[in-house]
């Protein structure tokens, strides 16, 4: 299947730490070259499943399947739904591959090349979502923002579990080390929550979060819903 | 009748899905479906059953996911789980056969993931003695993306097991697996491991597979196996479910099997029903065995270069004989100076590498294994592993991925002996040097006498013609002129007799006259016009790919001329755009990340300016400029890069300069760089190494996923005083801690810095590092107080 979504440069500028300076003819250059690299590649792939959700002693009992969400975050965000779709999306390892293959030649591609993967993967969330936006609609269904491992106290060693129950790395290809770093490195997974009143699909800010006093990102007056791809 | 022979008489018909079964047997979504031959074995027994009523000739134990990493929270082995699994089939098999079902490990390899190639193999290894111990008759490797898993699985299965092994992978829309490789390459590096079936599943639905079997069919010299999807999924009402039905199933399979396709089966979405109708749907056929092109190619897992077609160059930069520079680099373990020659080869029109590293001083095994694991990744043409010793030779075609050109073998029975049962095992193309245990001959026809037994011999062995290659050796032109015309007569006697193709490395015919280049491409012409298919040669020199190029248009190769007028078209325009950079001096050039202009820039300085004071005046000013402003936020990220690049192009130049005068080279000190273990992370540690390497520091550049004893072991070897880790995951800087704990265990005192998203200066303290360095500009102004540079 061939998804299409969008690469935003002003995005792009922002993770290369931009703030208004001047784009110089060669960055913007470099900037586009990689945007249509990216977009030429055409291995990104998402999978999604949609599942009963049922609630108990601060957990979230996934329906027919092994998966168990614990902690306080993750149980807030689905608390008032009676679904969830758990969602991942990958660009794919040629990706990676290229991402490797600038760092020895083109350090400044790399890194720029880097940084654009990071905002298509997010793009490419956003259409998997609207997917599921409109099935969750068709059935009646008002949906949450999309949450990820890593958000608030919802852990990253959940990943192997969503891989598993997604049966990701058959379907396309995404696996998940030891250390819970997903691979292909340009990969998200998600989990969005259906229900029946009105919900605010946006995103939760950082001061509602349970690791706000803690983390590090903040310190830096940064946020980890950037990081997480990187 | 054994398998082995009723697979070249009959149709083999396999079961369907499992998965899909289970599933409807209440297996959950993230349950481990292997657990059912456990738990439920009748459960098991009874879709088994279905499917050999339904008249399948093999069934797939329940076996997929049964390894060490999928089980991992089990609380039962991957033993007991396959031992269960086969029994059950076993059972329920009677006289049909039970094949042991591996799937791939779950996880990606390096440099991809982190999981290496022994432990893909140990993994393997351990299912398959289980699963052999218990009594199956074959192994099915299959659902594979990754070749290199599919490597390490053969091997595994070869190595460990006597039962016939099965490989199918699983290919996407675009005709290549999930990384990259196409059906071509596919077949010739499975058929060089020696497996006895290969072919498809999963993927697609058997209508678009069709293309993909069409590809595997014209190389495959074994039979073909083809287990598709039930269709294409779609979604209905919140279900994946599979287009076709039965009946159409069975209909694209006829098809397959009239093009030659011999073995059979189905993947997700299908069912006994599906078997079924298969089963019927093959009566009255007989087994077709189409004929196959017999290809002489080297492959990457990416790229199969098929040799004899047209002019192949071989690129020979990566050996160290005559190069001083790339001496250095194998002695500082410099592996980024060997990837760079590797790559501006690629570009210049290498279509395969050599790579030798015959030098005394460093460890040759290790380093062909640490240059291979890295430029697999990274540069996709095919290699050509280049030693004199054998253990060298082999632990290079085992780890590389792809199907390599050992070089070389020669005539000597002593040599024949060691390399042919190398080259039969993994598949390799074999370079045979025409001398034997007299020397190099004279006459033309002394050289095809040597190229024949070298031919015969490694048929003895199971080689086929086509995976020989001959290098019929070239003498000096000043010292054996009469003989220099033999080398090229000998290339026409072998190849008319033999298919065989024939490679040259000729730069030596002008050695000792003046103006050897002339000589040079003069010889390469003569050679080519010959029948030589593939010169081994430097691909940077324009002048050598002029003559290829010239050569491929007249030889009628380089087909309406595209190529020819495709590359001289370019360089006509780019004479145009020359603009007015002579105005600029270096310190500009550096501030406006002019990369191109900085190498020949240097290059005019170094005429009439002393070297340090180039690295004094001009670069590190410029360089503390550049930091400033992004400091200040006058430029971001991209642009401090560049102009970092730039001072990186500089600096190359002026240590060729010093190495050509024989001066000291520049060190300000030496440090250590690595990502900790566990972590794949390395772009904040390159920004990291480039700025230090611009202030004069050498830098050891360890990688990523770097283990905590090659750690302490290069300080130690070194005699290391700043180390700087860098780790992106909470979940990795534990490693972190683990590896500065491990230095100070050893008694290692030098200091460490680290970095990465995670971390800060209180936790730095934490973990006991020295300096916690917040980027690029801090790690640098850490080496300087601590070298006092």
């Amino acid at each position: 299947m061939v998804i299409k979504f969008y690469i935003n440069k002003s995005e792009v500028l922002r993770y290369l730490k931009y703030s208004g300076e001047e784009v110089d003819k060669i960055t913007n250059d470099l900037i586009n070259e990689c945007i249509e690299e990216i977009k030429a590649d055409k291995n990104a792939n998402f999978v999604f499943n949609i599942f009963d959700i049922s609630k108990s002693h601060n957990k979230i009992y996934v329906e027919d399947s092994t998966l168990i969400f614990r902690g306080k975050d993750i149980y807030n965000h689905l608390k008032s739904s009676e679904k969830c779709a758990i969602m991942a999306s990958t660009l794919g390892s040629g990706i990676d591959k290229k991402i490797r293959y600038y760092s020895k030649v083109d350090l400044t591609k790399s890194i720029v090349m880097d940084a654009c993967a990071t905002v298509a993967i997010e793009s490419l969330c956003d259409e998997t979502e609207k997917i599921i936006k409109k099935i969750a609609a068709q059935e009646g269904f008002n949906i949450t923002f999309r949450y990820s491992p890593g958000y608030g106290d919802f852990s990253i060693d959940i990943q192997p579990e969503i891989i598993k129950v997604l049966n990701a790395h058959r379907q396309i290809g995404l696996t998940v080390t030891n250390n819970y770093m997903l691979v292909p490195r340009k990969s998200v997974t998600a989990v969005i929550g259906f229900c029946r009143n009105e919900v605010s699909s946006k995103s939760m800010g950082c001061r509602d979060c349970s690791s706000y006093k803690n983390c590090v990102y903040v310190k830096k007056g940064d946020q980890c819903g950037l990081k997480r791809t990187n | 009748m054994g398998l082995r022979e009723l697979i070249k008489k009959e149709f083999l018909l396999f079961d369907g899905a499992m998965g899909t079964m289970l599933q409807k047997e209440g297996l959950k979504a993230g349950e481990i479906p292997e657990s059912y031959n456990i738990f439920y074995p009748e459960k098991v027994y009874n879709i088994h059953k279905k499917y050999i009523d339904a008249g399948a000739d093999i069934i797939t134990t329940n076996t997929f996911g049964a390894n060490k990493i999928k089980l991992k929270d089990s609380s039962y082995s991957p033993e007991e789980i396959i031992r269960e699994g086969v029994k059950i089939a076993r059972r329920a098999a009677e006289n049909k056969f039970v094949a042991l079902d591996i799937g791939p490990t779950g996880q990606m390899m390096e440099p991809m993931g982190t999981l290496s190639f022994d432990e893909a193999y140990d993994i393997f290894r351990q299912q398959i003695k289980a699963g052999e111990d218990a009594g199956a008759d074959l192994v099915l490797i299959e659902t594979i993306s990754d070749l290199y898993e599919a490597r390490a699985a053969i091997l595994a299965a070869k190595e460990n097991s006597s039962l016939p092994v099965f490989c199918t992978m699983t290919f996407g829309e675009n005709r290549r697996t999930l990384t990259g490789t196409d059906p071509i390459t596919m077949v010739q590096v499975l058929e060089g491991l020696g497996i006895d079936a290969l072919g498809v599943n999963c993927s697609l639905g058997p209508r678009e597979v069709k293309p993909i079997i069409d590809n595997i069919l014209k190389y495959s010299s074994v039979p073909v196996i083809l287990q598709p999807n039930a269709g294409l999924p779609q979604m209905r009402e919140g279900r994946t479910v599979y287009d076709l039905t039965p009946e159409e199933f069975a209909l694209e399979i006829k098809s397959m099997a009239k093009k030659g396709v011999t073995v059979f089966g189905g993947c997700c979405g299908t069912n006994p029903e599906f078997i079924r109708k298969v089963r019927e749907s093959l009566e009255g056929l007989k087994p077709l065995r189409p004929n196959y092109s017999k290809i002489t190619c080297a492959c990457s897992s990416t790229r199969t270069v098929i040799i004899g077609e047209e002019v192949k160059v071989i690129g020979e930069r990566i050996n160290p004989s005559g190069k001083k520079r790339l001496k250095e680099a194998l002695r500082n373990h410099d592996l980024d100076y060997v990837i760079s020659e590797a790559i501006v080869q690629k570009e210049t029109g290498s279509d395969i590498l050599d790579i030798n590293f015959g030098l005394p001083e460093i460890d040759e095994k290790e380093t062909m294994i640490n240059v291979i694991k890295e430029l697999q990744g990274i540069v996709d043409i095919p290699l050509q592993i280049d030693s004199t010793k054998p253990e060298v030779i082999e632990a290079a075609v085992r780890l590389y991925n792809g199907k390599p050109i050992i070089n070389s073998v020669n005539g000597k029975t002593s040599s024949m002996e060691k390399i042919f049962p190398i080259a039969k095992k993994y598949g390799a193309c074999v370079i045979g040097l025409t001398l034997d245990e007299e020397g190099i001959p004279k006459t033309a026809e002394k050289r095809f006498k040597i190229a024949e037994k070298i031919i015969d011999t490694a048929k003895s062995y199971g080689i086929p013609e086509e995976n020989i290659l001959i290098d019929c050796l070239v003498l000096t032109a000043s010292t054996e002129q009469s003989a220099v015309m033999e080398t090229l007569k000998a290339i026409p006697l072998i190849k008319n007799k033999y298919n065989v193709k024939t490679v040259l490395g000729a730069s030596n015919v002008s050695f000792g006259l003046p103006n050897r280049r002339l000589i040079n491409v003069t010889y390469l012409a003569m050679a080519l016009a010959y029948g030589l298919d593939a010169p081994i040669t430097d691909s940077t020199s324009e002048e050598i790919m002029d003559t290829i190029r010239a050569f491929k248009v007249l030889a009628n190769q380089d087909k309406e001329c595209k190529e020819y007028i495709n590359f001289f078209g370019k360089i006509e325009n780019k004479g145009k755009e020359k603009d007015t950079v002579s105005q600029k001096d270096l310190k500009d050039i550096v501030l406006l990340g002019m990369k191109e202009e900085a190498a020949s820039m240097t290059k005019d300085l170094l005429k009439s300016t002393d070297s340090m004071e180039i690295v004094d005046s001009f670069l590190i000013p410029a360089l503390d400029t550049v930091g400033v402003k992004y400091e200040k936020g006058e430029i971001f990220l991209p642009q401090m890069l560049r102009s970092a690049e730039t001072v990186k192009k500089a600096f190359d130049v002026i240590k060729d300069h010093l190495l050509k005068e024989g001066k000291e080279r520049i060190s300000k000190g030496k440090i250590i760089l690595a990502t900790v273990k566990g972590d794949i992370h390395d772009i904040g540690k390159n920004i990291v190494k480039i700025l230090l390497e611009n202030y004069g520091f050498e830098v050891i550049d360890l990688g990523r996923d770097v283990p905590v004893e090659k750690i302490v072991k290069t300080s130690k070897e070194e005699n290391i005083k700043l180390i700087g880790l860098s780790a992106l995951m909470t979940t990795t800087v534990d490693n972190m801690k683990i590896t500065i704990d491990e230095l100070r265990k050893n008694g290692i005192s030098c200091s460490v810095m680290v970095g990465g998203a995670v971390l800060n200066k209180e936790y730095a303290e934490v973990i006991g590092a020295d300096f916690y360095g917040k980027d690029a500009n801090e790690a640098v102004s850490i080496a300087r107080r601590v070298f006092q540079a």
